[in-house]
């Protein structure tokens, strides 16, 4: 309570962006109130421009693509549920976010901003008219800094006087007051199901980001399911229901979601009376279906299937957002961007017009090529790494160093982003990337790069003999 | 501690931006530094509020990717009485990539091996960028009541007396706890 009042006070003498980023993250700590449903669980901080993967769990655009996996499939961070496409960001969860905690939010955009443009990469630019079309009695926009700002400003403001007023209320109270004053920001219009627009019941979202509630999403005869929206087929089974979401709308709902279910039992019933695919229709795009290996993933190992040398590590489709790609791949000769722009096989041949990912400004009329795997210096140097680690674990600290200087040839015209995706990739395939992680080539800082030479002196020592030695009847003094 | 994190974070990017002139711009990849400092500073501050039980985390010295943790053995184990010290390397890429764990206290367990590397299931491909530092130690302590057997026993030897005859197996690991963990 104490520290709510003195940041208060000071922010009655400053103006706010004289308060360094840290000061900053504890006040909106201390004004918004995140509930635990919206802290991503990679990064553990607010939800940034979230994804909800199919098994219903989110993360942030950036925490989900980095926790893919670059040459095998993918699996969540929390269930470890496997998936082989890259989803869309959830726009709808997006910009309740922005509703809700306007002042996070911002601190979230600037500071992943920053680290965007020091990586030279960007998440997608998400543009607000699209989501506040349906409804143009809404409030202004908020997606743009300025707006955004001036929201904020007034949400301190309010803050403020609130936070006087109830000075005599327990930490925990102000807590819940919070949480329920910043859910208050989000209507029931915000929340609708495209297909029944009705508020959300059982919320799952779709690869393509759209949310629909769990009963409106029908699975067409084809078993494809595509969405009313945007027409993007759907690349796997149907999405498991997202709970967090569906908490949030339980609780911030309680009286319309209580209704919802009444009705949606109901119906069920009557469903079952009646013929089961009445009220599908959404069956008119199923050509521009692609891009699926298989719908159970037998095939989406790549390297245990025969295919191998078809599966190109790191590269993943902009359209369907598979990743890696298998198959195919056509790279655009003229996107500048660092990320480059890719489609898989199908994807090319249906010439989708999706603008990219990670922002590239692709247009219609760029060249594509067909790309080979890169027969890749890594799968070259994965065999040699990867006997010299059989034999014995000293011997990968040879293997880095001889790569620390690269005599000639191969090594320096590949990138050094390919080099760290190699020892990643050595690494997820031996299964032991502690003794390969410290040569990454970049350490925080100099200290570090220290202490992990150390750890690789002690590794060193470890052989077959010394295990040996141990293992014996009697501890060595 | 934040400089250091923040001098990574600068580092890293000119050197990808110089990698993607030369080459061709190819993947999805991308890396970035900064992230794994923050949430380990993240991680820091929620042990100090909610601290595990019998152990402690934290950085040594102003390193923030180098750890010292603290257990105290388990009463009911052969380890009970025994304070071992463990030193926990995280990597650039944390948390996408497992952090290192080695014992520096020595200690007679199939899952460390002479040098005191520490080998378990969510060290190696059951790692989940959802772990955490905290969970981890959980983990770890468990690894005390139960060892991870096959394929993770670093020392099959141990693993194997611990399968075959577990009255001597804590025999020696409680000697071993006697001599080098009081």
């Amino acid at each position: 309570m104490s520290s709510l009042n003195s940041s208060s006070s000071t922010m009655g003498n400053k103006p706010t962006n004289c308060l360094d980023s840290h000061q900053q993250q504890l006040e909106d700590d201390d004004e918004e109130t995140i509930s635990d449903s919206f802290i991503c669980c990679v990064c553990l901080d607010l939800l940034y421009k979230p994804i909800v993967l199919e098994c219903g769990h989110v993360s942030c655009f950036w925490c989900v693509h980095k926790s893919m996996d670059a040459i095998h499939e993918s699996h969540c961070p929390i269930c470890r549920h496997p998936y082989h496409y890259f989803p869309t960001i959830c726009e709808m969860l997006h910009f309740l976010l922005l509703k809700m905690y306007p002042l996070a939010y911002k601190r979230r955009e600037e500071q992943i901003l920053e680290e965007e443009k020091a990586n030279g990469c960007f998440s997608p630019q998400l543009d607000s008219k699209e989501f506040y079309s349906s409804d143009g009695s809404r409030p202004s926009a908020v997606s743009d800094l300025a707006s955004l700002s001036g929201i904020a400003s007034a949400g301190k403001h309010s803050s403020k006087m609130d936070s006087n007023g109830s000075s005599a209320s327990k930490e925990n109270d102000l807590s819940a007051v919070n949480i329920n004053r910043t859910y208050e920001r989000v209507s029931s219009n915000d929340v609708l199901c495209p297909s029944c627009k009705l508020l959300l019941f059982r919320p799952a979202v779709l690869n393509c980001g759209h949310v629909y509630c769990e009963a409106c999403i029908v699975i067409p005869e084809d078993g494809i399911i595509i969405c009313k929206v945007c027409e993007y087929p759907h690349p796997s089974d149907r999405p498991n229901v997202c709970l967090d979401f569906n908490n949030f709308l339980e609780e911030r709902f309680r009286k319309e979601y209580a209704a919802q279910r009444e009705s949606v039992e109901q119906k069920q019933e009557r469903f079952h009376h009646k013929n089961p695919s009445s009220c599908s229709g959404s069956k008119k795009s199923a050509k521009k279906v692609c891009c699926r290996p298989t719908r159970h993933g037998e095939e989406s190992k790549p390297t245990e299937n025969e295919h191998k040398p078809k599966v190109h590590a790191g590269a993943g489709c902009d359209y369907c957002g598979m990743y890696p790609i298998v198959g195919d791949r056509y790279q655009c000769q003229d996107c500048v961007e660092v990320m480059g722009f890719d489609l898989c096989g199908d994807c090319y041949n249906t010439r989708s017009k999706r603008p990219g990912r990670f922002n590239q400004q692709h247009t219609s009329d760029h060249r594509f090529e067909l790309v080979k795997p890169r027969a890749l210096p890594s799968n070259v140097m994965l065999r040699i790494v990867g006997g010299y680690l059989v034999d014995n674990s000293g011997a990968p600290v040879l293997a880095i160093s001889a790569m620390e200087d690269p005599p000639d040839g191969w090594i320096a015209v590949e990138s050094l982003e390919a080099r760290q995706n190699l020892f990643n990739n050595v690494a997820d395939l031996d299964g032991n990337p502690g003794d390969i992680m410290h040569d990454n080539g970049d350490s925080p800082d100099g200290s570090v790069e220290i202490e992990f030479s150390d750890a690789v002196e002690v590794s060193g020592h470890h052989d077959d003999d010394n295990v040996d030695q141990y293992g014996g009847e009697d501890p060595p003094f | 501690m934040m400089n250091s994190s923040g001098g990574g974070g600068g580092r890293m990017p000119t050197s990808t931006a110089t990698s993607s002139s030369t080459t061709s711009r190819s993947s999805w990849r991308s890396t970035s530094v900064s992230g794994s400092g923050k949430r380990i500073q993240k991680e820091l501050k929620d042990l100090d509020s909610q601290p595990p039980p019998l152990s402690s985390a934290g950085p040594i010295a102003d390193n923030l990717y180098h750890w010292l943790a603290t257990f105290i053995g388990p009463t009911g184990t052969p380890y009970e009485g025994g304070i071992f010290f463990l030193h926990i390397l995280f990597p650039v890429d944390y948390p996408f990539k497992p952090p290192k764990v080695v014992f520096k206290t020595r200690i007679y367990h199939c899952n460390v091996d002479s040098s005191g590397n520490l080998n378990l299931d969510i060290l190696k491909d059951g790692w989940s960028p959802a772990l955490t530092i905290s969970k981890l130690l959980l983990a770890i302590r468990s690894m005390f009541f139960t060892p991870n057997l096959h394929p993770y026993n670093a020392v099959p030897s141990i693993a194997h007396l611990y399968q075959v005859d577990r009255k001597t197996h804590n025999e020696l690991a409680a000697e071993w706890t006697f001599r080098f963990a009081k």
